[in-house]
């Protein structure tokens, strides 16, 4: 069955990448603005061969990476405070619900003027757009815990800490899990975003002068690296939420008796 | 998995101080850093042909000489590179006149410096062209009336060029539709006939060209002979806290200009560094005049057209924004 499924996706793959050469091929577009799958591969492997693109994709690695656990640490950290607290649930909702729909595209104006061009503002896009994602995983993960397990917990005199490690966390996970895949996506996305746009190093800095320059091949080329990445990212996060979560019935697929 | 987690959390609670700290650091030095004599200053710039002499006297070794150095770091428009210059992430940046005088007027504390680049000022051998597409009826600009025209920024220096050439022209530039699109892809909106005409600069120019576009005017001369088109600015308080480091950066790329203007094959061969500009166009392109000097009397025709297409809130004061 995983045989049959991954040569139905190759083949898939392959019958997407034929008409992309042969669509151009037959002049159905012009070549010049949207050439064939040869040429782009073509102007890939040039680009591999250069130096500065492994350059430009380890800045947008580490604006990736470290804009995702910064979010994740401080989304995590937040959730978890906001609902165990008191009160603090109610009187953060709704400011919250404020801030989460700002696009954080809409903010580059302002990490340009305090941060100009490097990664800082880079991350603090990255950061703000993927921190909602955890955020709001958090805190439903948590209020999705059991109250019987809860005061059964209670009963046996577990403490704060111990209620939060073995009540909350195990049924928060999952949740955290799900957010955090959400937000290694979206955090790749504004990496991107904020390169192209602001212009700071990375590969979105590379597309966006490949297109002013005029070179075409090698613009299409590096969207389809940023697609590679999104994909690996992707197979990546999904690995993760199955190790962390081997214990969880909805990763071991059977029904908890 | 706890350990896993655990080291995660530290990690990136260390990340989140170092980041912190090392925005304090730079945060504070809105001033350049000097040591030993060299002062290194951030310069913010578009990837584009215009700014070859900057790389070029790097290379050159010229603004070492003069006791600068430069970290360059590229910004994909003047929108980011002003608010830099302003906030201090950046020493000094690359605009054009317009944008210049447009945020003094509206009290944008900006200065500029040195001279950026010139027009050719030679007809039909310009950097920056008004094309229409291969066997298009349009011949001059003044029948552009009713039209589509393509530029890279309303209320800025190409729609003053615009506007003026189908003005000496004739025409009535009120009656141009002036659609805002960016440059590289004007070729592609011009080609499939989504614009009648296109106000391009390099390398886009050469693309159209390669593709039998016909130029119907040159805009930039038409503005201005020799018009000063873009210059390097810093903010003001920048120039009066540092006026030696700005004399310096003055003086080096005055000689950068110089050297790019008498190299123009080295000028082209350094555009490579920093561009992705194929070879088969970067031989076709028209490289800008790069004068030490500008040019204060095409800044002022500039400046009145500009008034007179309604750019700027309050007239810009050309005393208080040239050198």
């Amino acid at each position: 069955m995983k045989g049959l499924n991954l040569a139905l996706g190759a083949a898939g793959l392959a019958a997407f990448l034929l008409l992309g050469e042969a669509v151009p091929r037959l002049g159905l577009v012009k070549d010049a603005y949207f050439p064939p799958t040869s040429r782009i591969a073509g102007a890939l492997g040039d680009e591999l061969a250069d130096s500065a693109f492994w350059t430009a994709l380890g800045d947008t690695l580490t604006g990736w990476a470290v804009g995702l656990a910064v979010a994740a640490c401080a989304g995590v950290v937040a959730g978890v405070v906001i609902s165990v607290v008191p009160y603090l649930r109610e009187a953060t909702a709704s400011t919250i619900e404020f801030l989460r729909p700002i696009p954080s595209v809409a903010l580059i104006p302002l990490a340009v003027l305090l941060y100009g061009t490097e990664l800082r503002s880079v991350l603090l896009l990255v950061v703000y757009a993927s921190f909602w994602q955890i955020l709001i995983q958090t805190l439903y993960g948590v209020q999705d815990v059991d109250p019987v397990a809860e005061e059964t917990a209670r009963s046996y005199g577990l403490g704060t800490w111990a209620r939060i490690r073995y009540v909350l966390w195990p049924t928060a996970l999952p949740y955290v899990m799900t957010g955090l895949r959400l937000a290694a996506a979206v955090a790749l996305i504004l990496t991107i975003t904020a390169e192209l746009v602001i212009g700071a190093p990375g590969l979105g800095a590379r597309i966006a002068v490949a297109q002013t320059s005029q070179a075409v091949p090698d613009m299409y080329a590096l969207i389809v690296v940023t697609g590679v990445l999104g994909l690996l990212i992707n197979v990546g996060a999904r690995s993760v939420e199955r190790r962390a979560l081997a214990w969880h019935q909805s990763v071991r697929g059977e029904v908890a008796v | 998995m706890r350990r896993l987690l655990a080291g995660l959390v530290a990690g990136s609670f260390l990340l989140t101080t170092a980041a912190c700290g090392s925005s304090d650091d730079s945060g504070s030095s809105g001033k350049a850093s000097s040591s030993g004599g060299v002062t290194t200053v951030k310069l913010g710039l578009i990837p584009i042909v215009d700014v070859a002499p900057i790389h070029l006297g790097q290379k050159q070794g010229i603004y070492e000489k003069h006791g600068l150095k430069l970290t360059i770091s590229t910004a994909q428009g003047g929108a980011a590179i002003v608010p830099g210059v302003v906030s201090g992430q950046f020493q000094f940046g690359f605009s054009n006149v317009t944008s210049l005088m447009v945020a003094q007027s509206n009290n944008v504390p900006v200065k500029a410096v040195v001279n950026g680049i010139a027009s050719t000022g030679v007809k039909d051998k310009d950097f920056a062209a008004l094309m229409v597409k291969k066997g298009s009826p349009i011949t001059s600009p003044e029948q552009l009336e009713g039209k589509r025209v393509a530029v890279n920024t309303l209320k800025n220096i190409n729609e003053t060029a615009v506007r003026e050439s189908v003005r000496k022209a004739g025409g009535d530039p009120d009656k141009v539709k002036l659609i805002e699109l960016p440059f590289d892809q004007m070729p592609a909106a011009l080609d499939q006939g989504q614009i009648d005409a296109a106000c391009v600069v390099e390398p886009a120019t050469a693309s159209i060209r390669s593709q039998g576009g016909v130029e119907i005017a040159s805009p930039l001369v038409d503005i201005a002979p020799d018009l000063t088109v873009a210059m390097y600015f810093t903010s003001q308080r920048y120039a009066q806290q540092n006026p030696e480091v700005v004399k310096k950066f003055q003086e080096a790329t005055a000689e950068s200009l110089a050297y790019a203007e008498a190299h123009p094959d080295e000028a082209r061969a350094v555009v490579t560094t920093y561009t992705k500009i194929p070879a088969a166009v970067l031989e076709q392109v028209v490289l800008p005049k790069w004068p030490a000097e500008a040019n204060r009397a095409s800044i002022e025709a500039l400046m009145k057209l500009g008034e007179q297409d309604g750019l700027f809130k309050t007239t810009p004061d050309l005393d208080k924004l040239l050198p």
